[in-house]
């Protein structure tokens, strides 16, 4: 499996509001790959995460229970082959690299949870999303997979969709973060105001 | 808005799901006649009261599951796995 260079679906830097409470960035080179495995064999023993959990490995990669029996496993650019190494393919079990299908973006900060949930249908508080949770869900009416991936100690979530809802999808969130004082860049609005 | 239990995800918005209608016996195609076919296709009970239905989970975990619900008051039971 080779590596090719990664063109991300989103051209703009991260976007902060001017008290850091909350930060949009485009994440969209982190390497995905995705394990379906039935229950009982080696690759679930390995991946070891249950549907709705994560947990990080000692190489610093996520593997997140995206579904029953379907795992994501996130880590830096670059590493598809080295993560799809890790996996055991013994029995009834597929290992794919979907980096350049999926679009990715990080948002972070006090207020991510309620900029997020402005446009997302789950209740993203602490008792339903701790953090580690995995979880799909519509966000701007886009169907996608997020993750709590809690960073230093604030509150931090992976969005993870389709490559081609990828730029609608970081306005969409950078939208949704205005209120906290986000600028939109000129060209992105999604209202004409 | 109606919340639906999906047996995986727990409680959804039903916009999250998909109501994929009534559960009905397939008739064997081999030996279905004309309108045992046509029935199986095209006509359902649409009581006004508990039906039995599946939903799909479409924006969590992408399974089918089946639950009974009230048609005239949205009340819903006994959720499982398809």
């Amino acid at each position: 499996m080779s590596e090719i260079t990664f063109k991300s679906p989103v051209d703009v830097g991260p976007l902060t509001s001017p008290d850091g409470s909350v930060t949009v960035a485009d994440a969209a080179s982190t390497t995905k790959v995705q394990v379906r495995a039935g229950a009982g064999t080696a690759a679930a023993a390995a991946l070891d995460v249950s549907y709705g959990s994560s947990r990080r490995r000692a190489d610093d990669a996520l593997v997140c229970g995206t579904r029953p029996d379907e795992w994501t496993i996130y880590g830096t650019p670059g590493q598809a082959a080295a993560i799809s190494a890790t996996v055991p393919t013994d029995g009834f079990v597929t290992v794919i690299d979907i980096t350049h299908g999926r679009a990715m973006l990080r948002i972070s900060g006090s207020n991510a949870s309620a900029s997020l949930n402005k446009i997302c249908n789950l209740d993203l508080g602490e008792e339903l999303t701790p953090n580690g949770a995995v979880f799909s869900a519509s966000v701007g009416n886009v169907g996608c997979d997020l993750v709590r991936d809690d960073q230093n100690g604030q509150t931090s979530f992976l969005i993870a969709c389709e490559r081609s809802f990828g730029k609608f999808l970081f306005i969409a969130v950078a939208d949704a973060c205005t209120e906290f004082g986000v600028q939109i860049p000129a060209g992105w609005e999604l209202h004409g105001h | 808005m109606i919340i639906v239990p999906c047996p995986n995800c727990g409680p959804r918005n039903s916009g999250d799901l998909q109501n994929c209608g009534e559960n009905i016996s397939r008739p064997d195609p081999s030996t279905a006649s004309l309108v045992e076919w046509r029935e199986y296709l095209y006509m359902r009970e649409n009581p006004a009261g508990w039906v039995t239905e599946t939903w799909y989970c479409r924006g969590g975990c992408r399974r089918y599951f089946t639950i009974q619900r009230n048609t005239v008051t949205n009340e819903i039971r006994g959720q499982e796995a398809s």
